[in-house]
């Protein structure tokens, strides 16, 4: 062979053998997640090099914890995982998609098809599946106050494929609040205001919603206050400790009294800083029913510490940066980068702020706040896994209500689209075209049912009468999705089944690009040195 | 050669070194058979009558324990399902200090008979919908239990704290919680603060000192410190007390600082100003009324010269944390460094002094009544496994009173309720018509575990005391439970075995929530374990 002519370690695969490789990587790495999909989908339990345990349902957790060698596989993983990068959900359904794109074209293949009429054929599919999404989506007016319920709905449909239906029921309600709490009219959603902590305490239905923030430290100092109300909050990021000047200086002192009138003027210059908040909050805090809370992103040194606590003022040292963003949004006023001139308007303020201790760890709630832009979910849930596989479930479901907003669409889900879509293709596209791309098509068409069918699958239902009941009713005009408790067709638009758009589109277009680089492969080559052990 | 074609499926795609397994029989059943032997392990530790396990941690550390917690804490658990099972026994443990054997043992019990039922053609997830209606109908069931009128305890009447912990320190120390109680629940009571939800299980303190015996166990009003008085005066009484976090020293600047000395005199004048200096401030601390300093951090010879001779005594208290403790039990306010002190940030004790308990100096902090905040309980035994162990009874005891009083409510113990759950769990499992009554019905019978494992570790015949139990709760008596020491049935208000309402409804809920995830799992993926450093072989026995 050529190649082995100019490398003779080079390892080649050609024609239709790099094919069925490619073709049986999409089909393995489908099969693996095929379990995931859907409600009734099962858990993965996933353990680490170090023993530890993470339970799993979601596409993409797994395709980043499952270390993936086969280099086809890797393809279509990266493939999965953008799509979650840019819509927040749908990894599942793009890989069992390209993997039943291949399956339906190894058939085809296997009959002497050449690959590139079956690129084209997809290539027509997809654009006309495009276009029928757009006619197929639900628009849905997104004002000045959104329908919540239809929210919800999405939240929920998304939510239940990665979490049991309780739970599930219960975090859509507390997603759609989070979104909507952080939505700012005129201004892009900007999910990063939402802070997720969590928890180690109590059940996983304890999870809640705090409109306002909740901090992974406490104060640190056993006299400040444990609970305060009315509080006033300044955000600054002011360093509070003595630090050492850049250059390398040394006293010189020939008494102790000249050594402690240098240890004074030392600290003089933190306790100023200190002073000046204190006079700002004996200016706000004149009556003794509010109180002020200084959460600093820098350090807070004992001294000064105590100096605050005898000022009755709660202090945090060393939050994090992006909770001093948070801070602002919730409470109001404005982050400091200097103590001189400080007014009242920067400071921010809070209903109820107070520590909460559990174990080892301190948690400092600020509640209560008026008109919050940025709030806080508590996760809560016996164990680390738990949290995990909720903290999985959040980032998706708000990911997906702020789809929704942005879209101001939505599409009828439980399977509803796809055969809707397959129908359109068949019965109307497949018509237009002249020729062999016919073929390409109908393979298209074809694999857009493995999403019922898998639904199907998981549910314990028998996959054809499924489909073919499907089938029928769209057939007859009714646009209907699959029940999985019983296996009849239901109308997802009275279950409040509905899917992201943009999900839907980002599959569509993804997918078939993938899938058709996968098969105009007709040599594999790895050549250059193995930079592992010869086996 | 040609790439070895990948074998088909995920086998194929993975890393080398990963294990798979998927399935019915390679994961679910398997993932059962090995919760089964970590209860196996810890189910004969429950109750009053459970034996001890030796256990030698990799630190070749010695256990001999019957805490359930403590035992799967030590064991390392590897197996993913199994771990499950664990972190659940460790939640119930933070979440209220007790109960964790109940959590692992009920939990690989529901799972054992899921296996049974998986057996018999049903489908994971019908047997997790069964259980869940189970656990929440036993939810209701269990408030129903609720003994009348225990919603309201004073919690600082000592005979109603005795008799709900007496359940759960019997459990690890039976036969000595007699002793034990009336010592637990005097150290908890004098710290209950006003508001009986804020107790923090912090307040009790426990010291362990090797010698002695039960008898010798003590509870004392204040702090116990292990080690010495620094200087030569080891006892005050009805003291002031100074403390400072920052060392009793010269004070220093933090930037480094030079002595600039030209000639000797300027030496020797240079250490009597310093001298001075440290004079005077200890001089202030003395007139301030202070008898007794206390140093978070070292305490300098030259200080301490001068502490000495203002008769002042002088302590080190190197944790922050313990410090801290020690300013709650005084009430004095930690002052940053050496300087002279406000009046308000001085505290007081009644007596500070340090006394020899079995070889060892303690310095014994008491003050009997301004502060109620902290107090010790001071264990003796023989052996430091006992010791350990005594340690664990109280912190279950101290825990139970934490967990009565945020909720008060307490259910007939003794496997009474147990029982009582499982007569009616399945009357309920007759009137559901779906395949999960079969999985409802299962979860009731787990129910026995708990009177079958008293018995079987009470050397009593299992079968004859369960049957006896339901023909008397069938009859209405509907509190009777198992007297271990007679070995018959009893109605328990009469043995005053009670168990907390809390403490079963956490249990029974963590065990259902880490079954149900267990039967969840119908796949695992497992990476090739970190290739860390080889622990070294523990040592053999016969080694010298």
């Amino acid at each position: 062979m050529s190649l082995r002519v100019l490398n003779p370690n080079a390892e080649v695969l050609n024609k239709s053998a790099a094919l069925h490789m490619n073709i049986n990587a999409a089909k393995g790495l489908q099969d693996v997640l095929k379990t995931n999909l859907g409600p009734k989908g099962t858990i993965k339990m996933l353990v680490g090099g170090a023993g530890d345990i993470k339970l799993t349902k979601d596409g993409n957790t797994l395709l980043k914890e499952m270390q993936i060698q086969n280099p086809t596989a890797v393809m279509i993983a990266r493939t999965a995982v953008a799509q979650d990068d840019t819509s927040g959900d749908g990894t599942t359904s793009t890989v069992i998609f390209i993997g039943e794109l291949m399956k339906q074209s190894e058939r085809y293949i296997d009959e002497g098809m050449h690959p590139r009429v079956l690129v084209d054929g997809f290539d027509i599919a997809k654009r006309a599946t495009l276009e029928f999404l757009e006619n197929f989506k639900t628009h849905v007016v997104m004002g000045e106050t959104p329908d919540k319920e239809i929210l919800k709905m999405v939240g929920r449909t998304t939510l239940r494929t990665k979490l049991y239906e309780a739970l599930a029921d219960q975090l859509s309600d507390i997603v759609v609040n989070a979104v909507l709490c952080v939505r700012k009219p005129e201004e892009p959603i900007d999910l990063f205001m939402v802070e997720i902590m969590h928890m180690r305490h109590k059940f996983d239905v304890d999870t809640r919603l705090i409109e306002g923030l909740v901090l992974d430290h406490g104060s640190r100092h056993p006299d400040m206050k444990r609970r305060a109300e009315n509080c006033y909050i300044l955000t600054c990021n002011v360093s509070l400790e003595y630090e050492k000047s850049e250059v390398n200086a040394g006293f010189f002192y020939s008494t102790a009294e000249q050594r402690e009138t240098m240890v004074t003027a030392e600290r003089r210059q933190v306790d100023e800083k200190v002073l000046q908040i204190i006079e700002l909050k004996n200016k706000v805090c004149s009556d003794n029913e509010s109180n002020f809370v200084v959460i600093n992103q820098k350090g807070i040194d004992p001294p000064s510490l105590d100096l605050l606590a005898r000022a009755g003022i709660i202090a945090l040292r060393r939050a994090k940066r992006r909770n001093m963003e948070r801070l602002v949004l919730a409470c109001g006023g404005e982050a400091v980068n200097s103590v001189d001139n400080l007014t009242p308007d920067c400071l921010g303020w809070a209903g109820l702020v107070y520590e909460h201790v559990l174990g080892e760890e301190k948690y400092t709630f600020v509640e209560n706040v008026k008109n919050p832009h940025s709030c806080t979910i508590l996760i809560k849930g016996p164990n680390d896994h738990t949290i995990a596989q909720i903290k999985d479930a959040i980032r998706d479901g708000l990911r997906s209500i702020k789809n929704t907003l942005e879209d101001e669409a939505v599409v009828l889900g439980a399977g509803a689209f796809e055969v809707a879509a397959r129908q359109h293709l068949i019965n109307n596209v497949k018509k237009t075209v002249q020729g062999r791309a016919q073929v390409g098509i109908e393979a298209f068409a074809d694999a857009l049912l493995v999403v019922p069918k898998t639904l199907a699958e998981n549910s314990g239902l028998d996959t054809q009468d499924v489909i073919i009941s499907l089938k029928n009713e769209h057939e007859n005009g009714n646009i209907v999705g699959l029940n999985h408790h019983t296996g009849e067709p239901i109308d997802p638009q009275m279950e409040g089944i509905f899917d992201n758009y943009s999900v839907k589109r980002q599959i569509i277009n993804s997918v078939p690009v993938i899938a058709s680089q996968l098969l105009l492969v007709d040599e594999v080559i790895r050549a250059g040195r193995n930079m592992r052990k010869p086996s | 050669m040609v790439f070895h074609m990948q074998p088909y499926g995920i086998q194929g795609l993975l890393k080398e070194g990963h294990k798979h397994l998927s399935g019915l029989d390679e994961a679910v059943l398997k993932n059962i058979d090995a919760c089964k032997q970590l209860t196996l392990i810890t189910r004969t530790s429950l109750g009053p009558n459970g034996m001890n396990k030796m256990i030698i941690n990799h630190l070749d550390k010695l256990f001999v324990t019957n805490d359930a917690a403590t035992i799967v804490n030590e064991l390392e658990v590897q197996h993913p399902a199994a771990k499950i099972l664990v972190l659940a026994g460790k939640a119930q443990q933070e979440e209220i200090g007790d109960g964790a054997n109940l959590t692992i043992s009920f939990a690989g019990e529901i799972l054992q008979n899921a296996e049974e039922l998986i057996r018999m053609g049903l489908h994971p997830s019908e047997i997790i919908s069964g259980y869940t209606k189970a656990i929440n109908k036993t939810i209701e069931l269990l408030e129903e239990l609720v003994e009348e009128g225990s919603e309201n305890m004073d919690v600082r009447s000592k005979v109603e704290v005795v008799s709900r912990m007496k359940a759960a320190v019997s459990s690890k120390r039976f036969g000595e919680e007699d002793i034990l109680c009336p010592l637990i629940a005097d150290a908890c009571i004098q710290v209950c603060p006003k508001n009986p939800a804020n107790f923090n299980v912090d307040n009790v303190r426990i010291v362990k000192l090797v010698g002695g015996g039960l008898h010798n166990c003590s509870v004392v009003r204040g702090m116990i410190l292990k080690n010495d008085a620094i200087g030569s005066i080891k006892k005050v009484e009805k003291a002031k007390i100074v403390v400072f976090t920052g060392g009793v020293d010269t004070s220093a600047t933090e930037t480094k600082g030079t002595v600039l000395i030209q000639n000797a005199e300027q030496l020797e004048k240079y250490a009597k100003t310093e001298e001075a200096k440290v004079e005077e401030l200890i001089k202030a601390v003395a007139d301030s009324g202070a008898k007794v300093v206390v140093s978070g951090a070292a305490v300098g010879e030259m200080a301490l010269h001068f502490c000495e001779r203002y008769k002042l005594m002088v302590l080190k208290i190197s944790s922050k944390f313990e410090l801290r403790r020690f300013c709650r039990t005084t009430g004095a306010v930690a002052l940053l460094k050496l300087c002279p002190p406000n009046p308000d940030n001085l505290g007081y004790a009644d007596s500070v002094s340090v006394e020899e308990i079995g070889g060892a100096r303690v310095t014994i902090v008491k003050n009997d009544e301004a502060g109620n905040s902290v107090t010790t309980v001071v264990l003796r035994g023989s052996t430091d496994s006992i010791l350990d162990d005594l340690e664990r009874a109280v912190d279950d005891g101290v825990n139970t009173y934490k967990a009565m009083c945020r909720d008060s409510r307490i259910l007939p113990g003794a496997a009474a309720t147990e029982i009582e759950l499982a007569r009616k769990l399945k009357e309920f499992s007759f009137k559901e018509t779906g395949l999960d009554q079969y999985a409802i019905a299962k979860f009731a019978e787990s129910f026995e575990m708990v009177p079958k494992i008293l018995a079987d570790n009470a050397g009593l015949n299992a079968m004859e005391i369960i049957s006896s139990l339901y023909a008397e709760h069938a009859s209405g008596n509907t509190k009777v439970g198992i007297d271990i020491e007679e070995g018959v049935c009893k109605d328990v208000s009469n043995l005053n075995i009670w168990d907390l309402y809390v403490t079963k409804f956490f249990a029974l809920k963590y065990a259902t929530d880490a079954a149900c995830t267990v039967l969840r799992v119908d796949q695992i993926i497992m990476s090739k374990p970190a290739g860390g450093p080889k622990r070294d072989q523990p040592a053999g026995m016969d080694e010298d």
